[in-house]
Formats: C-alpha cells, sequence, structure tokens
C-alpha cells in the first residue's frame, strides 16, 4: 500500500506581542491541507497543535460576523470563507489587517473603526419621535426603494475596506469606505430623515472629499457590496444638497392601521 | 457642508482650467494646429488676431481670473494632500491659513504682471 502524503501549506505568520515584543516579528508553520480548508482551518490547526499562543479573531466561521478578517499574501479577506486552494500557492504570508493598530498577532484594535461608524449616526432617524419610539404601523418601501440600498444593507463591519483603501493607508483620520458608505445607507433610504445630522460628520476634513475613488474598497469586499458605488453617489446627494438647500427625498408613507 | 462647496469649486476651476488652456493653446498655435489637421495654414493665419482685436484690459482681466481660478485650484489640492498628511486638527488650521496667505501673496504678485503687460 502507498500512503498519500497530504499537501503540506506553510503559513508565516505575523506575530507580535506588545508585552514581550519590540517589533513584529515572523514565525513558519506546516499546516497539513485537505480539500475544502479554510485559512481559519489552518489557524485553528496551527493553535491546537503548534502553539496556543496564537492570536486571531473568528466567531461564526461562515462569512457573517466579519471577526476574522486577515491580511493573506498582501491582499484582505475573510479568514473563514478562503479556501487554501483558492489562493493558489503553499506559502501564505499572514498578517494583521493593514491600517488599523495591532493589539497582538493578527487581531487589530477596531475602535477607530466602530468610533467612525457611530459617529455618521448609523440608524433610521425619523422626524417624528414619537412614532419612531412608539410605532403604530409599519412604513411602506417598494422594491425599488429598498433596491437603491439593499447592496449596502450586506456590510458585515469587518475593516476590509478600509484595510484596502490607499487614503486611509496615508490619512488615519479618514472616516474610512464602510462608514462612508454606511452614510449613504441611510441617508439613501427613504424612512430616514438625518441627513442633515449626517452631512457635517461625513462632508469635513477627512470625510467624503478626501476619497481618491480608487475603487480598492469594492474589489476587497467580501459581501459583494461596492462602497466606492455608495460614496459616489452620497457624494452626489451632497452635492444636490448644497445646490438646493430645501431639497428632500420622498418620505416612506406609513401603511394605514387596520382595526381588527 | 463648506467643504461641499470647496469641492464643488475646485471641480468647476478644474474644468475652467481645462477650457481656458485648450483655447489659449488654439489661439496662440491655430496655424500649427490646422497643420497638424492636414491644412496648410502656416503663415496664412495673422498671429495673435484676436489678441490685437481685444481691449488691453479685457486681457489683463482675463489674465487675472484665469491666474485667480489656478491658484485656488492648485492651492486647494495641495492643502487637501497636505491635511491628508497631517492628523491633527490644530495643525490642519495652520496649514489652511499658511495656504490662504500664500495664496493672496502670489495672486497679488502675478495678477500685477499681466496688468502692467496688457498696460503698455
Amino acid at each position: 500500500m502507498t500512503e498519500v502524503k497530504a499537501r503540506q501549506v506553510t503559513f508565516k505568520l505575523q506575530r507580535y506581542d506588545p508585552e514581550q515584543d519590540d517589533s513584529p516579528h515572523f514565525q513558519e508553520f506546516r499546516v497539513p491541507a485537505s480539500r475544502g480548508m479554510t485559512v481559519l482551518d489552518g489557524l485553528i490547526y496551527i493553535k491546537e497543535t503548534e502553539d496556543s499562543s496564537l492570536t486571531f479573531r473568528a466567531s461564526c466561521r461562515m462569512g457573517i460576523c466579519g471577526s476574522c478578517a486577515i491580511f493573506v499574501n498582501n491582499y484582505p479577506y475573510l479568514a473563514c470563507q478562503t479556501q487554501l486552494e483558492e489562493l493558489g500557492s503553499d506559502r501564505l504570508m499572514i498578517k494583521p489587517l493593514p491600517n488599523l493598530p495591532v493589539i497582538k498577532d493578527l487581531v487589530v484594535d477596531l475602535t477607530s473603526f466602530f468610533d467612525a461608524h457611530q459617529s455618521i449616526k448609523p440608524y433610521l432617524i425619523g422626524h417624528d419621535k414619537e412614532e419612531m419610539e412608539n410605532p403604530t404601523s409599519e412604513f411602506v418601501q417598494t422594491p425599488q426603494e429598498l433596491n437603491e440600498i439593499l447592496q449596502f444593507t450586506n456590510c458585515i463591519k469587518c475593516g476590509i475596506c478600509l484595510s484596502a483603501c490607499p487614503t486611509s493607508a496615508s490619512d488615519e483620520l479618514f472616516l474610512g469606505p464602510g462608514t462612508i458608505s454606511q452614510c449613504y445607507r441611510y441617508c439613501a433610504d427613504n424612512r430616514d430623515d438625518g441627513e442633515r445630522e449626517r452631512s457635517p460628520v461625513v462632508a469635513a476634513d477627512h470625510g467624503i472629499w478626501h476619497c481618491h475613488l480608487a475603487g480598492a474598497c469594492s474589489e476587497a469586499c467580501p459581501k459583494g457590496v461596492d462602497p466606492a458605488l455608495a460614496i459616489q453617489l452620497l457624494k452626489r446627494r451632497l452635492v444636490s444638497q448644497a445646490l438646493k438647500p430645501g431639497r428632500k427625498q420622498k418620505p416612506a408613507s406609513v401603511k394605514p392601521h387596520h382595526q381588527s | 457642508m463648506g467643504r461641499t462647496y470647496l469641492w464643488l469649486l475646485q471641480m468647476v476651476t478644474g474644468v475652467v482650467i481645462l477650457v481656458s488652456l485648450s483655447i489659449a493653446l488654439v489661439s496662440t498655435h491655430l496655424p500649427v494646429v490646422l497643420n497638424l489637421l492636414g491644412i496648410d495654414a502656416i503663415g496664412q493665419v495673422p498671429e495673435g488676431l484676436a489678441a490685437n482685436r481685444a481691449h488691453p484690459g479685457v486681457w489683463a482681466g482675463m489674465a487675472g481670473v484665469l491666474v485667480a481660478i489656478i491658484l485656488y485650484h492648485a492651492l486647494s489640492g495641495l492643502r487637501n494632500t497636505l491635511v491628508e498628511l497631517v492628523p491633527s486638527a490644530k495643525k490642519a488650521r495652520i496649514i489652511s491659513w499658511v495656504i490662504i496667505v500664500s495664496g493672496i501673496i502670489i495672486l497679488m504678485g502675478t495678477i500685477y504682471v499681466p496688468v502692467v503687460l496688457f498696460s503698455r
């Protein structure tokens, strides 16, 4: 009987422990690869069998939570939905997401990313506060109105767009493609009335007008969202608002309440 | 909204510069342009015909406006680039003021030249 040798993939991992290391360094591990194995599976294998101190984030393992975003061979991926086969290499250089401070090994500090996201008030703001807090009936939104924002609601806030963005690389205060596209997602939602509150945030320095339209965010997004498109659409809204200050989008109607 | 107007103005000035430069290039080098299109016009088209017909004051004014537009476009772009590299609101304000003051000084200096030239 001849024994079939499993394919070996070398994981060259960036390691950094701020309590022990002065600067990041690389460490190599050999991982037996099997069909369908993901980068996250490889990292879990290393943690379970080689080095339990290896630190990385992961949760859902199905591309929903966005926790496991990492840099593989100088490109950002979700580790859980990237199979070793599709990378087409037996050597993987794995680093934490760039443009964000490293906490340990592959874990980055996403505080600035979520602070920026929070600054644009990522929730529906209604002009009728009473109706928003104690809704009497539901809003009516047509399929066409929903389609205008639908793809942008798929954002999982993984931070991959920010790590791929060349503006974020040079401007650490840049709001980032994810935040700006989410701003568009809420402003373009006809149930929302908060554009006036969000506009000053995105139209400030380090905001939307600093986007160079490189398109790297849209290319890298693991959920197929097109943040570059959202940024352009939001630019159009802001210019339109600046030229015609009183203009507002048609608000969503409220479904008549039926007595039972 | 302030940044939106500044960005819009930069786009508009960019288009104006492009159109103005095209007009300037064609009017200055019309015979060469026609020659490129296969029309032998070298020596046929009087040099500076339009310029000679116009009042010198008009040319001085146009040159002044064009200088102002180019300066705004260039300095606004420079400010955006520098602000991107500076992660501090205080330093960004200093950059803005240095650029505004330099812009005014350069504008006054460069407008003086066409005014003198066209006033002769």
